[in-house]
């Protein structure tokens, strides 16, 4: 039954990459992409961890993937402020 | 160029070392120690039970600590920890809300998109504060922090249609309490 379950979130957490990947290339600008990047691969990675900790069974690989998709949210979050910053200033000046 | 960089560095360096001053002055002993149980914590998941990576692990915890008390920021936050377990499911309910969000408009035949721009002004004082904001924003439904200049945001929207006001203002209360802060 929690394998059962696992094994569904693992898979959502792909489609939401795949909905991620397709954004990026349907979306019309670099900033509409960015939005897409974020917030699917953020839910994403975040369906998929819970996934694979269930799968585990144990609290330590448990805490390390949290740890993981901490560090995962604030790297995706600050690139793509950075981003988007660049190519907003680039386009002033 | 050489007369600008002159010119930009002094007014920089003096609030280097006004910074350097009001930390000395100001030691929190609270601030290191809590540094080091969170490295140490980190230190831990990451190696598990092998004992022998404290080797290497001590010196990196203590340096990580002491670097985090250097470069700690010149506003003393303080968390609150029920504004925090307030701010925790709000933030992952918003995130799944955001994926999901995302991801319909990308997948539907005819795109339901009218990106465009608009400018906010944060009420936050604190700069931690705002950098939780800006974070979060950039992974909550529609919205991503393009610009930032000091209280002042620009931010994308998938949507224009759609007001954000309130989602704004609903994001920087949770945030400010998580800092103790009222707005």
């Amino acid at each position: 039954m929690v394998d059962l379950l696992a094994l569904i979130l693992v898979f959502s957490g792909i489609a939401f990459f795949f909905f991620g990947a397709i954004g990026l290339l349907r979306l019309p600008d670099l900033h509409s992409r960015l939005h897409a990047l974020t917030k699917a691969d953020n839910l994403g990675l975040g369906l998929l961890i819970v996934g694979v900790a269930l799968f585990h069974g144990s609290l330590l690989v448990a805490l390390k993937l949290l740890l993981i998709w901490l560090l995962a949210l604030l790297g995706s979050a600050a690139s793509a402020h950075l981003i988007s910053q660049y190519a907003l200033r680039r386009k002033h000046q | 160029m050489t007369t600008i960089d002159k010119d930009s560095s002094v007014p920089l360096r003096s609030a280097w070392s006004a910074h350097i001053a009001r930390r000395m002055s100001a030691g929190n002993p609270f601030y290191a120690l809590s540094a080091l149980g969170l490295f140490a914590l980190i230190w831990f998941l990451l190696t598990g039970d092998d004992w022998k990576s404290w080797l290497v692990g001590l010196p990196a915890v203590i340096v990580a600590a002491w670097c985090a008390v250097r470069l700690q920021g010149l506003d003393r936050e303080r968390i609150s920890l029920s504004g925090l377990m307030r701010f925790l499911p709000f933030f992952i309910w918003e995130s799944v809300l955001g994926g999901i969000d995302v991801a319909s408009r990308v997948m539907r035949p005819k795109m339901h998109i009218a990106p465009g721009f608009l400018d906010y002004r944060m009420r936050l004082t604190q700069l931690s504060a705002r950098r939780l904001f800006v974070n979060c924003l950039s992974l909550l439904p529609g919205t991503l922090a393009a610009d930032l200049d000091g209280e002042y945001l620009r931010i994308h929207t998938l949507d224009r249609g759609i007001d954000l006001n309130d989602e704004l203002l609903r994001l920087e209360r949770m945030v400010s309490a998580v800092y103790g802060e009222s707005l």
